[in-house]
Parts: structure tokens; C-alpha cells; sequence
């Protein structure tokens, strides 16, 4: 178990990345989806001071920096593997944003970052738990991303993935504590890798602790690997507005099964 | 020479991804490395290089005449000028 202190996505950012990163040569190097999670990732501490007090900064992605990568990709294509521009390389890594968010407060704590497609926002979020429960870190910096790109969304296209889905993208983190404090939102009771998909009534009867526990199971059809950390930001919502708990279940195209529990304080 | 120069700088605009920056603002005889002029660094340094063999077929071969080179603008163009095939 763990608390939420503050939870915030790429909608509700209130900065402009000139403020988030002044450094003019940092930010020209950044990819969009980095500026937008680095700027969530501040939004979501408060700034420099709050990303300092980190213990622990753990990231999760499906796709990583799409971008960058395509552009390295493409280059790698067009040139044969010679003249390589060293910007996309070095930005499409997968852990990229975790990075940009400890520079940007020169913070050398913990740092990792999880790409397990539709498991990745749980993986980070299972982390960041174990480390605030054994004592290693008390406040941790959870968050997932993921871009769209025009490439992708036509290559998933021609592969029939989208299935009456639709693709999105997104960031989203949320700080984390190890015990309750005066500006606790929420606790997450659970996270857990399921073994099979359950239906909303099986999702119920395994997780619901009284009637008035909403479970969210395929809420919308915007799909992506880490559109389960947007869920998991409406949930917190919810609770915040007097929600008791919300089961927050989450698939991939069916696959890749997950279940967060957040109850209210 | 003007409208190499011109290129030139429109290249690092594009490549350096120079933010809020047009040609006009790029003097051309001040430092593109350190805090007086554009602020450039090693990384920048590579991409110059790739800017050189992509647009120019130059391939810098002796790294110790890089620097008085990759002075400025101008004396970016006047190596161009000279070496371009």
C-alpha cells in the first residue's frame, strides 16, 4: 500500500516548458513527448524543489520516444547506417524522460524506467510501491508516456490493430508516499498482474470491498500502452470528488491484464 | 560567399533545431562555440560534421584543423568554399 499526493497528465499543465527547462540547448534537443512528460513530471512535483526531494523517480513507456526513434530508424535507412545524427540516438532511449526530469533538479536518487508494453504503468507503479514498502525511498515520482506518430498509426493500421480502437498518447505521473501526510488524495491498496482477462462482474466479486466500489473496465477506445495511467488519474478523480474506492482494470487489445485499487483516505 | 553563408545558416537552424532563431540573428563572425556567440556544443560539433559530408561531400580528415574551421559562420563557409565537391 501507498499514497497519492498529487497526480497530474499533459491536460491540466499550467507551465510553459521555457519555464520547466530555461536551459535553451536542453530543451531544442527534446522531442515532443519529452517536453511533455518532462513538463507533467514538474507539474506534479511543484518544479526544481520538489524533484530534489525525490527518493526515487521510476518512468514507464510502451513505445518509448517513437519520434526519435523513427527519425534515428529513418536515417539509419536512408543513409546506410553512415552518417548518423547523434540527437536521435541519444533521445530515443527508452529512459529519456526519467533522465530529463533528475537533471533537471540534479537529482541522483533512484531512477529507472519500465518498458513492458501494456504492463509498463503497473510495472513502474509495483516499483515505486516496494521501494516506498521497504524503506528505500518515501516520496517516489511514478509516471508513464507515450506518443502516436503518423508512422506508427498507419503501419498498426495496415496490421488491422486498431480493431475500432483509436490511438492516443499521453503522459502522466503522480507522487507518491510511503505513509499518509495532510495532502494525501488517495491510497492505492493494490496493484496486480492477472493472468487472464475477468469481466466486469468477475472484476467486482475479486476486488470490490462494498456496493459502492466502481470498477472501470474499458472506460473509452483510446488505446495505448500506457493509457492505463490515464485511467488511473480519472480514478484518483474520482475519488478526490468522494468515490469510496475505484478497480481500475486494464487490457491491451485484450491482452496483458491489470488491476489497481484505490480507496479514499 | 553571402549566399552560402545564408545556406549555411538556414543548415544549422534546421539541424541544431535552434530554437526562435532566424538567419538574420546569427552574426556571422561571432563564436558558434561557448557563451559569446550561438552557445554551440560537442554534440552540435557532430552535427556540423554530418552538415559538411551530407550537403557538402566534405569529410573532415585531420581533426586539429577543426577548430580554427568551426569558428564561426563565416569561416565555416570559407572551408566550404574551398573544399566542396
Amino acid at each position: 500500500m501507498c499514497y497519492i499526493e498529487a497526480v497530474a497528465t499533459h491536460l491540466n499543465l499550467t507551465h510553459d516548458i521555457k519555464e520547466v527547462v530555461p536551459d535553451a540547448t536542453l530543451r531544442r534537443r527534446m522531442s515532443r513527448i519529452v517536453k511533455m512528460a518532462t513538463a507533467t513530471a514538474f507539474e506534479c512535483t511543484g518544479g526544481v524543489p520538489g524533484i530534489a526531494e525525490l527518493d526515487a523517480i521510476v518512468t514507464a513507456t510502451g513505445l518509448g520516444c517513437l519520434a526519435d526513434s523513427e527519425r534515428f530508424l529513418e536515417q539509419i535507412h536512408r543513409t546506410d547506417g553512415q552518417m548518423l545524427n547523434p540527437t536521435p540516438f541519444i533521445q530515443s532511449t527508452f529512459n529519456t524522460v526519467g533522465a530529463q526530469i533528475a537533471l533537471l533538479a540534479g537529482n541522483h536518487c533512484y531512477n529507472m524506467t519500465y518498458v513492458h508494453r501494456g504492463r509498463s504503468f503497473e510495472s513502474a507503479l509495483t516499483d515505486a510501491m516496494l521501494q516506498l514498502k521497504e524503506g528505500d525511498a518515501c516520496r517516489v515520482l511514478a509516471g508513464a508516456f507515450d506518443e502516436s506518430t503518423p508512422t506508427q498509426h498507419h503501419i498498426m493500421e495496415r496490421m488491422g490493430f486498431w480493431r475500432g480502437a483509436e490511438d492516443g498518447e499521453g503522459a502522466v505521473f503522480t507522487l507518491l508516499t510511503a505513509t499518509a501526510t495532510s495532502n494525501s488524495i488517495a491510497r492505492i491498496s493494490k496493484v496486480e498482474f492477472l493472468p487472464s482477462p475477468l469481466s466486469e462482474r468477475q472484476c467486482r466479486e475479486k476486488y470490490a470491498a462494498g456496493s459502492g466500489t466502481r470498477v472501470w473496465r474499458s472506460l473509452d477506445k483510446t488505446v495505448y500502452p500506457c493509457c492505463s495511467a490515464m485511467r488511473f488519474a480519472k480514478a484518483v478523480e474520482e475519488i478526490r470528488k468522494g468515490a469510496p474506492e475505484v478497480v481500475v482494470y486494464n487490457d491491451y487489445f485484450g491482452k496483458e491484464p491489470t488491476i489497481i485499487v484505490l480507496q479514499c483516505l | 560567399m553571402e549566399s552560402l553563408i545564408r545556406e549555411l545558416k538556414e543548415h544549422l537552424i534546421r539541424e541544431l533545431n535552434l530554437e526562435d532563431i532566424t538567419a538574420e540573428d546569427i552574426d556571422s563572425k561571432a563564436p558558434l562555440f561557448g557563451e559569446e556567440g550561438l552557445g554551440l556544443d560537442s554534440i552540435d560539433a557532430l552535427e556540423i560534421i554530418l552538415i559538411l559530408e551530407k550537403h557538402y561531400g566534405i569529410k573532415l580528415q585531420n581533426s586539429a584543423e577543426a577548430k580554427p574551421v568551426f569558428y564561426s559562420v563565416e569561416t565555416l563557409a570559407g572551408y566550404i568554399a574551398k573544399n566542396r565537391r
